[in-house]
């Protein structure tokens, strides 16, 4: 497959007929911050296969340049426009190859992968204290077989996401239980930067735990959580119980008339669909089948395999949910959908790359600024926490709300908080 | 190995970040599309890896590319620029070229309403100009490599037909002026720029530089660097209050297709009657885009996904499309709208032809119309294998691309029936008019498997049986001819034009500083020769 890329550069770009703009036509914060074509998805694909024939072996500048990408698939649901290659699929297997081999992840991220299976989270926080950001008005009910996995990060650094959550899912008289300080990492920021095995650990622990507690349903409030259980533990681990994000569940909820947002919130504001909400959660369907050869060198499926394109994320629930808030006003930035752009945090850049990571959510917040929006929306605590770093940087006249946060405030008719 | 004082003066140039030794990097600019055909043609084992560059550079100045260039001459190295750089014409030929990657120059310097020309750095892109352009009700000509490409790589520099060319024509004919780092190192503005800052004329009064630096194929990045150039502007067919739009998910986009567009795929029962209705629809300008294919190309075309194309192939198209030719009528007007689509009729009528989408056969969808003139139709083709080249080529007469698509037929079956190449029954071929059919380009695009030496070396023999035909019944100039080995062999056949391509090259490089592999080396120095 590797061997396939025709150096076209269209993974570096939005698919043309969605650029609308020469300043936003950019899909891979990795190429357009580092300019060498080795940083680009088909750069990366070239490197594995000069690495396969031996032609090259891993230096650090090639780990530099491998984990410079935040494995945000924008350049595959790009490539995929016309060709049949993978290339985040690729940069995803050259790291693993990378860790396997022993040169890989770099030392910030052995550090946090440590501190994962110390302490369970990866930002070293004591076990005891994760369920401190529970408030003592939200009520559990341990009973239930619905399970908020509330994650790391808003466990730990965005506390406002897991409160919100949780009185929304209160207010809509949803139960739900939680594992306290017994919550495990997703294993997200293991497997993104290739330590497989370990996160594969982490899954099989996960999902032996849900087992042990009945719980037959995972509601996440977090992007990177929810792309991993609903997408990665399949491919990797046994799993049985459903998995659904905030987001789809607050839809449902509106539309069933169990949550009412009453206060009107005098916003415009845009939304960030978060790569693993969006492109990267479509799921893999398993697919069996051969190659046939249906005309000389062209090869159909049988029967046909599915095509991952980033298509069936999820676009429309954060969409219809802001919709049901009175006074919100949704002004679309330019790249959305399976084409937004990245936040620039994830798959081990905002630890590895600090810089980098804000210089892309910088790049995403001028496109947010350009709308005319307020107020920028998104349904990742990692994301949140990028842009808000970013918008204190930059000193931007922008908001960062959850979309549970703004949820919430309208159901609960106080006065927003500013 | 790069001489240490070599790198700390490039990194001076530069900057630290802008410049690269590293394997890891150098090697992904070695890999290029085609490379497999060229070292097949060398008799060399198939491969996409060709030659690591000694270095990789990126400027973001004129300035920045000149000092490299004169850092070149000073220590005997070469250079090769590119843009966007898809083909083995943008890498270079040995491990001691620098690589000089253009990306970092990307600013669309001037959009000249009035006048109607746009002035483009390197890294524009055709989708980038295009999406700025319609801003302003105006569009350019961007070439068939795709709307991720250069549109100055293009104009100065190589091929220029596109989707679109039956109304903006040629990319070397639009070409209105370069700012040129030649390969001593000096920068030249051709054209009106030099005197008055404008740039509404590519030539001088005089000899045409613009002629020396491109004719029709271009230099291939052989002759220095174009670090600017400004290039003709069109009207874009639509209201003033129309703006781009499209809604839906992959595969299936919606586009909001402007007012008064139609697309026909007008058919016809032979050659004949093709040519003359395609003569005809060019010679009378009602097209902004007037395009002919294969019935596979016409599957690829106006589907999705492999799977479409191969369903729509299986369902009797072949059968159902002989000779045709796709016409989009894009109009500004009611009036315009009905007077072009009757004259349409009109001729389809009168040489025989019937209308495919009127017929069901096929029915190009609105994301299709937006993927004609934003230039995507032509990556179609890669959807089949994921990769093919053409043969064939170049600026020829209407009449004489029909003579080449029937004297290509038995040599393409050839191939196919030894399984080396993807199997057209031979009819594989694109064209386009430009200059109201004066002119007209055809290629014969042609599917290979670039992960099989077989086909790789199979494709390769087919391309030079192609080219001797096109030599030796004088259909037209073939697609790459490039280089010393192509230009001996073709050249004591054909007025001897090496010789004057030569001393072009020699003139401006006497050192041999600009990596000419795809262009032609210079005369030998008396020193050299010893």
């Amino acid at each position: 497959m590797m061997d396939s890329c025709v150096r076209c550069s269209n993974c570096k770009f939005l698919p043309a007929l969605q650029i609308k703009s020469q300043r936003f036509s950019h899909i891979c914060p990795s190429i357009e911050r580092y300019n060498f074509h080795a940083y680009s998805g088909g750069g990366r694909m070239i490197m594995a296969s000069a690495l396969l024939k031996g032609r090259i072996q891993f230096t650090p500048e090639m780990l530099d340049v491998l984990y410079r990408c935040t494995n945000c698939g924008g350049c595959e649901v790009a490539c995929k426009w016309v060709y049949d290659l993978e290339p985040n699929e690729v940069i995803h297997q050259l790291r693993v190859h990378a860790v396997e081999s022993g040169v890989g992840p770099l030392p910030r991220h052995r550090k946090y992968i440590e501190l994962v299976e110390r302490t369970h989270n990866p930002y070293g926080e004591p076990p005891d204290e994760r369920p401190a950001w529970l408030p003592s008005d939200v009520r559990v009910n341990d009973a239930s077989e619905t399970l908020y996995f509330v994650g790391c990060t808003a466990a730990y650094r965005r506390e406002e996401i897991a409160q919100a959550t949780a009185r929304v899912l209160n207010a809509a008289g949803e139960e739900f239980r939680l594992l306290g300080s017994e919550e495990f990492c997703c294993g997200s920021p293991v497997y993104r930067v290739g330590d497989r095995k370990r996160a594969i650990e982490i899954m099989q622990h996960n999902v032996e735990l849900f087992k042990e507690q009945g719980i037959r349903r995972v509601v996440t409030s977090c992007a990177g959580c929810y792309n991993m259980l609903k997408v990665e533990y399949p491919r990797n681990v046994e799993t049985d119980f459903e998995v659904v994000h905030i987001s789809q569940l607050m839809e449902d909820l509106l539309k069933t008339g169990r949550l009412r947002p009453v206060r009107e919130l005098p916003l415009r504001v845009t939304y960030h669909d978060p790569c693993h909400l969006g492109r990267m959660a479509e799921p893999y369907e398993r697919w069996e089948g051969q190659r046939v050869e249906v005309l000389t060198l062209v090869y159909l499926y049988d029967p046909p395999r599915p095509e991952r394109r980033g298509a069936k994320g999820v676009y429309d629930a954060p969409r219809n949910v802001l919709a049901q808030i009175p006074g919100v006003q949704l002004i679309e930035m330019e790249r959305i959908r399976e084409y937004a752009y990245c936040c620039g945090a994830g798959a081990g850049v905002k630890s590895a790359y600090p810089d980098f990571a804000l210089w892309t959510a910088g790049n995403r917040l001028e496109e947010a600024e350009a709308t005319g929006a307020d107020v920028l929306v998104s349904c990742c605590p990692f994301c949140s926490t990028n842009f808000k770093d970013s918008i204190r940087e930059r000193e931007s006249r922008m908001k960062f709300y959850d979309l549970t946060e703004l949820v919430w405030e309208s159901i609960r008719g106080d006065d927003i908080q500013e | 190995m790069i001489d240490k004082s070599v790198y700390e003066e490039l990194k001076a140039i530069v900057g630290e970040d802008n410049i690269s030794i590293e394997p890891a990097v150098l090697e992904t600019y070695a890999f290029q599309w085609c490379n497999e055909v060229d070292s097949a043609l060398r008799g060399e084992q198939p491969t996409r890896f060709g030659h690591r560059p000694l270095a990789v550079v990126l400027p973001n100045t004129t300035e920045e590319v000149q000092g490299i260039v004169r850092l070149c001459n000073r220590h005997g190295l070469k250079f090769k620029a590119f843009s966007t750089g898809m083909g083995p014409w943008a890498s270079v030929s040995s491990e001691d070229v620098i690589q000089i990657d253009l990306r970092r120059m990307n600013r669309i310097i001037e959009i000249d309403r009035r006048n109607m020309y746009a002035v483009i750095e390197p890294y524009v892109t055709n989708a980038q100009l295009q999406a700025e352009l319609l801003k302003y009700g105006l569009m350019h000509n961007a070439q068939g490599a795709g709307p991720q490409t250069s549109p100055l790589a293009s104009h100065t520099s190589f091929f220029g037909p596109g989707f679109t060319s039956a109304y903006t024509g040629y990319s070397g004919r639009n070409l209105l002026g370069v700012e040129w780092v030649m390969p001593s190192g000096e920068v030249l503005r051709l054209g009106s720029f030099d005197h008055c800052g404008k740039w509404f004329s590519g030539d001088g009064p005089g000899l045409s530089l613009r002629g020396l630096i491109r004719g029709c194929a271009g230099a291939c990045g052989g002759l220095g660097v174009f670090t600017k150039c400004a290039i003709r502007l069109f009207a874009w067919p639509a209201p003033k209050d129309w703006h781009w739009q499209m809604r839906g998910t992959i595969p299936d986009y919606e586009w909001n297709t402007p007012p008064f567009w139609k697309m026909y795929i007008l058919n016809f029962p032979d050659w004949e009657h093709y040519e003359a209705a395609f003569y005809e629809i060019n010679d009378r300008g009602i097209s902004i885009m007037a395009t002919a294919s294969s019935p596979e190309g016409l599957a690829a075309m106006f589907t999705n996904t492999r799977m479409e194309a191969i369903e729509v192939i299986f369902a009797g198209l072949l059968m159902r499309a002989q000779r045709y030719f796709v016409v989009l009528v894009a109009a500004h007007t009611e009036r315009e709208f009905q007077f072009r689509t009757r004259l349409v009729r009109a001729i389809m009528e009168r040489n025989g032809g019937e209308d495919l989408i009127e017929q069901g056969v096929i029915t190009p969808r609105s994301m299709h119309y937006a993927e004609s003139v934003r230039n995507m139709l032509g990556a179609h083709a890669f959807r089949f294998s994921n990769c093919f080249q053409s043969t064939h080529g170049g600026m020829d007469t209407i009449a004489l691309t029909v003579r080449i698509a029937q004297e290509n037929r038995p040599i393409k079956e050839k191939y196919i029936q030894r399984r080396l190449i993807g199997d057209d029954r031979g009819e594989g071929l694109w064209t386009t008019a430009y200059e109201d059919g004066h002119m007209a380009h055809l290629e014969t695009p042609t599917i290979y498997d670039p992960t099989s030496a077989e086909s790789c070396i199979g494709y390769s023999q087919y391309q030079s049986e192609c080219n001797e035909l096109d030599l030796k019944k004088a259909l037209c100039i073939p697609f790459f001819i490039m280089g010393d080995r192509a230009h001996e062999y073709y050249s004591p056949r054909t007025m001897n034009y090496q010789r004057w391509l030569r001393a072009i090259k020699t003139a401006f490089d006497p050192n041999g500083v600009s990596d000419g592999s795809h262009y032609i080396s210079p005369e030998k120095s008396k020193k050299e020769d010893g």
